[in-house]
């Protein structure tokens, strides 16, 4: 091996394998050598450096590109003929997980790689609000297993994870991601009915783990001296922010006015279709119309 | 004397509350009889705190004959006050099953109150069931037992805390555990579930049980990844470059592997692990006696401390045991185990 010539240590290591193949040439080129080098004849020697520089053009070319900003698309990384060493196998692997994880960022999943594995993040948002943040760390071999979690007890992972991890880990991911978002999203609702309207409520909300059951009442008045609403908020898909049934009912004794059924026909349509905490910001409008109409004299 | 509503608050109820006050400490006082919300803020001004004790407690009784109080209210009392302040008793740990195929239920808790009262106050008399919300959607229920001849006992009671839509309940038992068979049963109807099984995992602590059980501790996955890894600056005391930590290298790789096996975080709390050894004795097959047992040697060891995973974690920083410690000690958390059988493979 010639001493003087410089390794070029490269992304992989093809251009290594491809300066010892040279150099080996070089050195089976000198006649004065007693070493015949490998059984495999000039040409096919040849022939394989020649394929080899193709290769080295076609990364070069890659990594040029994903050093200017580009994204290499999946599908572009053609399999080739597998190398000794595999190594390179394995960093081609990485490199595509990593790539598969960039385009899912926007998604609000995102990975991590990690010694025996990948450890995946689910950002939840609702309605372009950020909300927590929930971690899966998984170990890559056969079967796939989850090491260890921050995804609250309450959501059936084992489940989804019976069900697809084995078979479909991109529909794992997925699934685990709505059952997360819809968690968030209902929760959120609930913290800021809880906290930004208090006012209304004759009695503090109650709620399960999920929030998939919301229970509240609430008046229009804040005299109390109205007919109070009391509410009854179901979510049977765990993956929805928004309910399935909703019940409005009087709890007291006695008849109820016409206004108060109209109302509460009404509430119950608002209720199926937007967020709770938007619901009662309709109130408040409602009331401070109420209030502004009431004081002019 | 047992007519409460005639004659004014029953006497045993006054006792009962007059107990409770005594064994708030003082500086809690004012702030569970807040949340008790019983005693209106007027009337609760009244009673001087600074006085002995005895005194105040009276005065608290006082007060609540006036709004004639009840077992009923008392017993939220109580509860609050096991909410409130540490409690010295060991909490065990439960865990439910569904029957298999059975999806997440709705989970409605004034439901599962209501089925487990009816479920429980079926099967035995003269039980006296309390529930109370907590702000982090699980509820605390207190039950007296009684017997078909005896009023509930209220000095004798089982705390349970249960989170909806999970499948464990944390118990506090009182000594008295014939009653165990009906309370499954009432809370396996109540919650929907098909089976209920004791976990190996008892503490004093009952925020440390939940943070292990719901995996609540070290979630700091945000660095968990080996290529982000940074070693922390070790105090630099020593000015002089010639002078080094002559084991830098050895340091530098236990606090790796005590973080990696740790984390970053306070551990949950916990006061004890034990281990029963139901194992062969191995030695030298030549020497002693012990050697040549066919039956497993038993053998008890038990690690106390008042906070023992943060000392586990300490031992080898501090030298005192090699890194990485045995899996046997690092899996308590991970496994929610505080109690181990070990048998022969």
């Amino acid at each position: 091996m010639a001493s003087s010539q410089k390794h070029v240590f490269s992304l992989t290591g093809v251009l290594y394998q491809l300066e010892r193949l040279e150099a080996h040439d070089q050195r089976s080129a000198r006649p004065q050598d007693g070493h015949q080098g490998p059984q495999d004849s000039e040409t096919d020697l040849e022939a394989k450096i020649l394929k080899l520089r193709k290769l080295r053009d076609e990364l070069r070319t890659k990594v040029k590109l994903h050093e200017a900003g580009a994204r290499i698309p999946i599908a572009n990384l053609e399999p080739y003929e597998p190398l000794k060493n595999s190594e390179e196998n394995l960093k081609m692997k990485l490199e595509k997980a990593k790539a598969f994880f960039q385009a899912f960022h926007l998604t609000g999943l995102s990975g991590k790689l990690t010694t025996k594995g990948v450890c995946i993040c689910f950002n939840t948002a609702f309605e372009g609000n950020i909300l927590d943040s929930y971690y899966v760390d998984l170990i890559i071999k056969k079967p796939l297993q989850i090491h260890r979690h921050s995804v609250p007890v309450f959501i059936p992972l084992e489940q989804i994870a019976a069900k697809y991890l084995e078979t479909n880990f991109q529909h794992f991911v997925y699934s685990l991601s709505e059952h997360l978002n819809g968690y968030s999203g209902r929760k959120y609702q609930a913290d800021q009915l809880q906290c930004g309207f208090s006012a209304f409520l004759a009695r503090p909300l109650q709620r399960n783990s999920l929030c998939t059951l919301l229970s509240f009442t609430y008046t229009m008045d804040p005299s109390g001296e109205s007919f109070p609403f009391c509410a009854r908020l179901v979510y049977q898909d765990l993956t929805t922010t928004l309910p399935t049934d909703v019940t409005i009912t009087y709890q007291g004794t006695g008849a109820t006015p016409a206004s108060w059924e109209n109302q509460r026909a009404v509430h119950e349509t608002l209720f199926y279709k937007n967020a709770l905490h938007k619901v009662f910001e309709s109130f408040l409008r409602v009331r401070e119309n109420f209030d502004c109409v009431s004081s002019v004299p | 004397m047992g007519h409460s509503s005639v004659i004014g608050m029953d006497e045993i109820v006054a006792e009962f509350i007059r107990r409770t006050i005594l064994k708030i400490p003082v500086a809690e006082i004012g702030k569970i009889l807040r949340i008790w919300n019983f005693i209106p803020e007027s009337q609760l001004k009244t009673i001087n705190l600074k006085q002995c004790k005895e005194n105040v407690s009276q005065d608290v009784v006082e007060l609540c004959k006036k709004k004639r109080a009840s077992m009923k209210e008392a017993a939220i009392l109580d509860i609050i006050y096991h909410q409130t302040c540490q409690i010295k008793k060991i909490w065990t740990v439960y865990k439910m099953t569904k029957a298999p195929g059975e999806e997440v239920d709705l989970s409605d808790m004034e439901e599962f109150k209501d089925s487990f009262k009816k479920v429980l106050q079926r099967a035995l008399k003269n039980v006296h069931i309390s529930f109370r919300d907590s702000e982090d959607t699980a509820v605390w229920i207190r039950i007296a037992w009684g017997t078909p001849y005896m009023k509930p006992n209220q000095y004798k009671t089982t705390y349970m805390v249960y989170h909806s839509q999970t499948p464990f309940v944390f118990i506090s038992h009182c000594r008295i555990k014939k009653y165990i068979p009906e309370l499954w049963q009432a809370l396996m109807t109540a919650g929907n579930y098909h089976k209920i099984q004791q976990m190996e995992l008892r503490s004093l602590y009952l925020d440390s049980l939940k943070a292990i059980v719901f995996k609540q501790y070290n979630q700091d996955f945000q660095t968990y990844c080996l290529t982000s890894l940074e070693e922390e600056n070790s105090e630099v005391e020593i000015v002089d470059p010639r002078i080094i930590h002559e084991n830098m290298k050895e340091k530098e790789r236990i606090q790796r592997v005590t973080r990696e096996t740790f984390g970053d975080y306070v551990q949950p709390r916990i006061e004890f692990a034990q281990y029963k050894l139901e194992t062969k004795f191995k030695t030298d097959p030549k020497n002693g006696i012990l050697a040549e047992r066919e039956e497993p040697f038993r053998c008890l060891v038990k690690f106390s401390s008042p906070h023992l995973l943060e000392a586990l974690k300490s031992l080898a920083p501090a030298g005192i045991a090699d890194a990485p410690l045995s899996s046997l000690l690092t899996c308590i958390p991970h496994k929610a185990m505080n109690y181990f059988t070990i048998r022969e493979k």
